[in-house]
């Protein structure tokens, strides 16, 4: 019935993300971009797409974490235009998006402190859609009860602190044990929340959000070798609302090579084809990448219905991606590196 | 005259251009507007082009003076600068960036001014306001005062309290002016705030705080004689700040003064530079890499000029080895091309917007021009009403070359004015059909005296004077001598104005008029086709198609119209009864002879091919249909003219009449509000509104019931490479 009366409140922005989302890159883009040879060709190329003239203003030359910033200003445009006329819960929803992005400004600022940098020089490097008002203050905490109770407890971030709060002082082992645990209260709560909208969001949002805490149990796991990372330990990080719960994640706490983590991931079809090994003759292609590819089938598959909050998601998560994969061309046409250029991840494969 | 009946012949040519010259032959075709280039290399990409380079320098200029623009006021002229020779674009692009660099430094120094004008005013405000703060001044305590927004006070209050325990005192008071925010550029309101502490370790923390919120922070003088001190030094370094600052604008408005003389130029100059080198890119190198060759599109007729354009501008760029001109043999379609003129213009477009035609297709402009405000007026059909949209229209063309008229924004303004001669015609003919009707603003003009007397009745003894008092309606009788003493000159007797049976005459009359004015629109059109099939050589379709469509439409239709004639003709007003019904007899026509339908489809068997056949098939049913529905279309006419006649006379009867009937003097003065009523209506509803509906439903009998006949209108229009057509300089846009 939530069909029924979804335009009424949300209809134009799901219109406008849509519009948005034909903009998304296509294979020939890529494939045209691919073949540039300086930055300036790319420039001249994405002015034929929906990028338009974001390149063109600066008068200085083009570098390559200039374009970044510059995609970054891109999608907060977009995504700032989204918000402000976004109405409950679909407002709501959209915050969600934002605190992923908070956590990791979180995280970074208080290791740049503790590396003895400069907020001010901090503060570029942070993606604009996690930005808060606090964020500079965050280098003042020394533990995360501090952290908690003078700086983040005015932010959304505050909701996620339950099991994050602990007296001992912040070093960069704790600060990735914090992100884990913030990122573990986040994923719990973004999925209950998206279960109490329930219709097609529930059935979308669900398993997008189920890959992501999976993926992230299993990052946790592999970069938890050779650090002094107890079972238990581990086992508190991983979030519980993924499909590897409970039987997957607790033969993952006690995984101690790479070989055990490829077992666990044989018993579940969606991610045996992950931790295969690649085909001979195709290019290898890290873990990570892989994640990202499967990412990305995910959220394409949320435009397939109509009337539901996932395509919001899963346009500003591909955006992200598109992004990242202009960045990588870009980055591979500065140091000239044509072999590895088109180790990008294509978001939609048939041209549209 | 041929080229607006089928358009111009064209041709595709090759142009061998010497690299050398080839700038300055491009530019003069530019300039001249003759032919269409199309793209020799489709599979490159933009960034692979010949002439990227350039193309991206001219973007670069055009950067720089879009930055420019907003600045300056331009003064728009009408001058046409030519393009630049490319040895020239340097100095260009010099004279550029050493403006952009002036106007950067001038603009970086002002806002460096600003932002230190602000800090001082805003250390004054906090002087001002933290005076009353501090009664008592312990010795442990520190200070730190400065400003923040007033939306972040609460906040920076807040975690103040959480972060530093109570540790320090928090007063705060507003400053009631609004200052700049430097960054924005929007006056904000601000908090002056003072915050004294104890122990270093809170002061870290407090001074990270501070930075977190964007606080500007000011040292807190330590007595009260140095804070005068500050505030009379502040006092004297605003003074001179402001006086800076004027002297700067003033700098900064001369540079901008003097780079507006060239700034307009410089636009359009940019603007043709890029657009030759998007054209050279179009552009392929023949073998020995020493000429480029390119294709055109170019009228036949043209030929010699294009000849004398290469010539010339070879001469220009001094070329040993001129370039040349090459026709050669294709079987594209080549685009249309249809000369206008500014009277033709318009209706050319009134054709294209249902489809340009195809190459050397008839062209319904050329007739459209008489039968579009012919139709339309038949509809509009009132002479009032028509002089004044005539006289609009007029004074329209006549001040047609009035800039202020031409150059205006508005969308609405420029339909109407575009569309000036259309307009004129209409109210021409709407003057015509006006007087056929006898309608001015509802009312009959009685010019030639009414064929009808109402005296002849008395003196037949027909009627006598207590006929006159019992009834209030009596009917004249055509029948009795003298009464009916022959047709009036023009158009309706105004005797009808004042019958009661008005309505059921001119219905009759507008109806079947109707009928036979969409009969012979729809020959016409279906004569037309004969011109097609002739000049594309389909002998077979002139018997296969003309002959059986036109039969088919004259038979049954052309039937129709020779009964309605002949019912006007043959009966009198003796013999009136006996008249029998042309609508009995038409349906009864139908029942009898349907089966001639069938025998039409039939006729195309001889036909091998299936599907030749299938279309056939299709084409002669929808004909069929076509023709009734198309028929029964034209009925429009009667309706919309019924409508506007009806609409003006309530108009009439309603607002005027009321106005009028007032017998005592102060009726004068009630006539003036009155009669402005009646005016505004009139030509709101009736010209504009009516108009409008009227125009439409013109448009559709031409684009509908007359092009369907002859017209496929599925052509490729022809679009020249010129200067005058690239988009208005000062518009963003895109090239081409």
């Amino acid at each position: 019935m939530a069909e029924l009366s979804f335009n009424v409140n949300h209809g134009y922005l799901e219109g406008l993300v849509r519009g948005m989302k034909a903009g998304i890159l296509t294979r020939t883009d890529y494939h045209n971009l691919a073949q540039c040879d300086t930055l300036e060709d790319m420039k001249l190329h994405l002015q034929s797409t929906d990028y338009g003239k974001m390149l063109s203003s600066s008068e200085e030359d083009l570098t390559v974490s200039m374009v970044d910033s510059k995609l970054r200003e891109n999608l907060l445009t977009e995504f700032s235009c989204l918000r402000s006329n976004a109405l409950p819960p679909l407002s709501t929803f959209l915050d969600y998006i934002t605190y992923s992005y908070m956590i990791d400004n979180v995280v970074m600022l208080i290791t740049g402190a503790l590396k003895q940098r400069d907020v001010a020089e901090l503060l570029p490097r942070c993606h604009p859609l996690g930005a808060f008002d606090q964020m500079a203050a965050v280098g003042i905490a020394r533990t995360p009860t501090e952290l908690y109770s003078a700086i983040l407890v005015d932010t959304p971030l505050a909701q996620f602190f339950q099991d994050a709060v602990s007296e001992c002082n912040l070093d960069e082992m704790e600060v990735e044990i914090l992100r884990s645990k913030l990122f573990k209260a986040y994923l719990e709560s973004f999925h209950s929340f998206c279960k109490t909208i329930g219709g097609d969001t529930k059935d979308i949002m669900c398993p997008v959000l189920e890959f992501e805490a999976d993926r992230r149990a299993f990052i946790i796991t592999v970069n938890s070798f050779g650090t002094d990372l107890s079972c238990t330990d581990r086992s508190a990080l991983y979030p519980s609302c993924g499909k590897l719960y409970p039987e997957g994640l607790s033969l993952l706490a006690r995984a101690e090579d790479h070989e055990q983590v490829k077992a666990v991931a044989n018993c579940y079809p969606a991610y045996k084809i992950i931790f295969d090994d690649p085909e001979p003759g195709s290019g290898f292609k890290t873990l990570e990448d892989r994640f990202f590819e499967q990412e990305v089938k995910l959220n394409t598959l949320a435009f397939l219905q109509q009337f539901h909050f996932g395509v919001f998601y899963s346009y500003i998560k591909l955006k992200e991606q598109e992004s990242r994969n202009i960045v990588w061309i870009a980055e591979c046409v500065t140091q000239r590196q044509k072999s590895k250029i088109h180790n990008y991840i294509p978001i939609f494969q048939e041209t549209t | 005259m041929c080229s607006l009946l089928r358009g111009e012949e064209m041709c595709l040519a090759q142009l061998f251009l010497q690299s050398g010259s080839a700038y300055d032959c491009i530019n003069e075709l530019g300039e001249l507007g003759l032919v269409e280039f199309r793209d020799l290399n489709p599979g490159v990409n933009a960034f692979q082009r010949k002439h990227v380079n350039e193309i991206k320098k001219c973007e670069e200029m055009e950067r720089i003076l879009e930055v420019k623009k907003a600045d300056i006021s331009l003064p728009e002229g009408d001058v046409n600068p030519v393009a630049p020779l490319p040895k020239h674009v340097m100095a260009i692009m010099e004279q550029l960036q050493r403006l952009e660099v002036e106007l950067g430094e001038v603009t970086r120094n002002k806002e460096k001014l600003q932002r230190n004008l602000l800090e001082l005013t805003e250390y004054t405000h906090m002087l001002r306001t933290t005076r009353n703060f501090v009664q008592r001044t312990s010795e442990v305590s520190v200070f730190i005062s400065g400003l923040i927004q007033r939306t972040k006070i609460e906040a920076f209050e807040r975690m103040l309290w959480r972060v530093c325990k109570g540790y320090t005192i928090l007063s705060y008071a507003e400053v009631e002016e609004y200052l700049e925010d430097p960054d924005t550029g929007e006056p904000t309101k601000s908090v002056v705030f003072l915050i004294s502490y104890w122990g270093d370790q809170i002061g870290q923390k407090v001074k990270k705080i501070c930075d977190c919120y964007h606080c500007h922070l000011y040292p807190y003088p330590s007595s009260n004689e140095e804070r005068t001190d500050v505030v009379e030094g502040l006092r004297t370094r605003i003074q001179d700040l402001h006086t800076v600052l004027h002297r700067t604008d003033d700098y900064l408005k001369q540079v901008l003064m003097k780079a507006s003389e060239s700034v307009y130029t410089w636009v359009i100059q940019v603007k043709k530079m890029k657009a030759i080198y998007f054209i050279l890119n179009l552009c392929s190198f023949d073998v020995t890499n020493k000429c480029l060759i390119a294709e055109v599109w170019c009228p036949v007729n043209d030929i010699p000029t294009l000849r004398r354009a290469l010539e010339e501008g070879s001469r220009k760029s001094g070329a040993t080895v001129p370039s040349f001109v090459n026709r050669i043999p294709t079987n594209d379609t080549p685009p249309t091309l249809i000369r206008t003129n500014k009277f033709t213009s318009g209706f050319q477009n009134i054709v294209d917007a249902y489809g340009v035609g195809n190459y050397r297709e008839v062209n319904p402009a050329p007739f459209t021009i008489i039968t579009f405000p012919f139709l339309f007026a038949v509809m509009f059909g009132d002479l009032g009403h028509g002089v004044i949209m005539a006289l609009f229209a007029l004074w329209m063309v006549l001040y047609e070359n009035n800039r202020k008229l031409k150059n205006t924004r508005n969308e609405i303004w420029n339909t109407f004015f575009e569309g000036r001669y259309i307009i004129l015609m209409m109210g021409l003919f709407s003057i015509y059909t006006g007087l056929i009707y006898n309608d001015c603003f509802s009312k009959s003009l009685n010019i030639f005296g009414s064929g009808w007397s109402v005296k002849a009745m008395f003196e037949a003894k027909v009627w006598k004077d207590a006929d006159i008092r019992g009834n209030r309606v009596l009917t004249l009788d055509p029948n009795v001598t003298g009464v009916f003493r022959g047709p009036y000159p023009l158009g309706i007797d105004p005797i009808w104005n004042l019958a009661s049976n008005r309505l059921t005459f001119l219905n009759s009359y507008k109806m079947k008029m109707s009928v036979i004015l969409g009969v012979i629109h729809m020959s016409f059109g279906v004569i037309l086709s004969t011109y097609n099939y002739l000049h594309f050589r389909k002998k077979h379709s002139l018997y296969l198609v003309f002959l059986p469509e036109l039969l088919f439409l004259l038979c049954l239709f052309g039937y129709l119209v020779f009964m309605i004639f002949y019912k006007w003709l043959v009966f009198t007003a003796k013999d009136s009864r006996l008249a029998p019904s042309i609508l009995i007899h038409f349906i009864n026509m139908f029942l009898m002879q349907a089966p001639t339908l069938h025998r039409l489809g039939m006729y195309r068997v001889r036909f091998d091919f299936a599907d030749e056949f299938l279309h056939q098939a299709i084409h002669t049913i929808e004909y069929c249909l076509g023709c009734v529905s198309n028929t029964a279309s034209y009925l429009r006419l009667w309706a919309l003219s019924l409508a506007h006649a009806q609409l003006s006379e309530v108009l009439w009867t309603m607002v005027m009449r009321v106005g009028l009937r007032m017998d005592t003097s102060l009726g004068v003065f009630f006539l003036v509000p009155v009669f402005g009523l009646f005016a505004v209506l009139t030509v709101s509803i009736l010209l504009v509104m009516e108009g409008l509906s009227a125009f439409l439903h013109a448009l559709r009998l031409h684009w509908v019931e007359f092009q369907n006949k002859f017209y496929s209108g599925t052509g490729v229009k022809f679009c020249p490479f010129s200067f005058s057509l690239l988009p208005s300089s000062f518009e963003h846009d895109g090239l081409l």
